[in-house]
């Protein structure tokens, strides 16, 4: 018998070849495909196939790599590593899973709202007041993102002064999430807190902010100790972090917008106070003169009526005096008579007009 | 703490305090000359600093990505 030129493996040492040969050609595959027969096991391992109509391999993975809820007929990409397992069985471990498509976005979006809806991250209550005039920012962003440069250029042009970190982290893509949650540990991990953390991304594609759904990321936004502000996309894209951070901004310019105030805004306010004070202060001063106008009228009018009542009363008593005056009562007929009234005595008698000399003729008792 | 080394919200605030004197019950016009230089400095000032203040913007060394 000719003897074989290939090799004999064993079959443990074949799988493990096998897996050699596979890791070399593929050290991670992309596999977009519809997910079926999907199921967790004992809440740790989840197991689903991917398929399309030409075939379908079957793939595993644990829960928390899950980072968007998944279900049957929802079309995905896997990230993946190809691996022949010690029973002969080929399969994909998988590293990261996202939905693709508009249709499979919207319903992972749905499912993962429900879910935190229930658990009460989006109630107002939660929301935190962001500081008015914030002195120590973080922002988190790609430095390179359009977003990022509208987002700086829109706070320098508004205000000063304000201490600004930044850390450079990806915004799209499968390492997205992790990146922007290490960041906002590190933030809130630093012995001096920022007092907001402001994460800014420009507009994209849905898939591109599909980032911003992830169930972690929105999770440690809920959790920052620092209150957070969340300026991604345009103003129709809302996202689950969207919903979760304190204060959602439309856009990266709306966040500069609603993080410090306009200070050409404040100097004209300022200016006008200013300004306000002076008439101000010319009405209290023409309130004061109308009042002692008012005090000094009403004081010569005090003195007028008193002098009038005097003038009165001397009148009154003058009238009276003048009735008594003997002057008075001897034009009014009467006479005054002088001596002794004895009869044979002489008497002067004093009228008006005349005084006159008299003999008493008789006396009578009345 | 001395004027200089006020915040602009500090100084925002002390002006607001003083433009809200002229409408209080403490007015009095001995005072208002005075409170009236005090608060147009202050406007002065928070105009000079807000023009001047720029941002400082450190892009920080900690790397993010999975790798670290």
């Amino acid at each position: 018998m000719e003897k074989s030129l290939n090799p004999v493996f064993s079959v443990s040492d074949f799988i493990a070849v096998a897996n050699q040969t596979l890791e070399y050609a593929f050290p991670t595959v992309e596999i977009e495909g519809e997910v079926a027969s999907f199921k967790v096991n004992q809440s740790k391992f989840v197991f689903f196939d991917i398929k399309d109509t030409g075939g379908s391999i079957g793939c595993f993975m644990t829960v928390w790599q899950m980072r968007v809820p998944i279900e049957d007929g929802m079309k995905v990409i896997i990230s993946a590593v190809p691996k022949l397992t010690q029973w002969g069985k080929f399969s994909l471990t998988i590293k990261s899973i996202r939905p693709s498509g508009e249709g499979a976005l919207k319903k992972s979006f749905e499912l993962l709202k429900a879910k935190l809806d229930k658990e009460g991250l989006f109630a107002p209550e939660r929301k935190r007041l962001l500081p008015r005039l914030p002195r120590h920012v973080a922002v988190i962003s790609s430095t390179q993102a359009a977003g990022y440069v509208d987002f700086i250029k829109i706070l320098n042009d508004r205000w000063g002064g304000i201490k600004v970190d930044v850390a450079h982290v990806q915004v799209q893509g499968s390492g997205a999430p992790d990146q922007i949650i290490k960041a906002i540990d590190y933030f809130n991990q630093q012995e001096q807190l920022p007092e907001v953390i402001v994460i800014v991304r420009g507009g994209g594609s849905a898939d591109d902010l599909s980032t911003f759904n992830d169930e972690l990321l929105v999770r440690a936004i809920a959790g920052s100790r620092v209150p957070t502000l969340l300026g991604v996309g345009h103003e129709i894209d809302e996202s689950l972090s969207d919903m979760v951070a304190d204060v959602r901004a439309a856009t990266p310019s709306n966040a500069a917008q609603i993080l410090v105030p306009d200070k050409q805004e404040i100097i004209r306010s300022v200016n006008n106070q200013i300004k306000a004070l002076l008439p101000r202060i010319l009405q209290i001063i023409s309130q004061q003169k109308q009042i002692i106008r008012d005090n000094l009228m009403s004081a010569v009018n005090s003195v007028e009526r008193s002098l009038n009542d005097q003038i009165w009363k001397i009148n009154s008593l003058k009238n009276t005096l003048n009735q008594l005056n003997p002057e008075v009562i001897l034009a009014r007929g009467y006479a005054l008579i002088r001596g002794k009234t004895s009869v044979g005595r002489v008497i002067e008698i004093e009228t008006s007009k005349y005084i006159i000399g008299a003999e008493v003729k008789n006396v009578t008792e009345k | 703490m001395s004027q200089k080394n006020k915040s602009i919200q500090e100084k925002t605030d002390e002006l607001s305090k003083l433009v809200s004197w002229f409408d209080s019950e403490d007015f009095s016009l001995e005072l208002a000359l005075d409170k009236f230089k005090q608060a147009e400095d202050l406007a002065t000032e928070i105009e000079k600093d807000l023009s001047t203040l720029k941002n400082e913007i450190n892009i920080v060394k900690q790397r993010f990505d999975s790798e670290n």
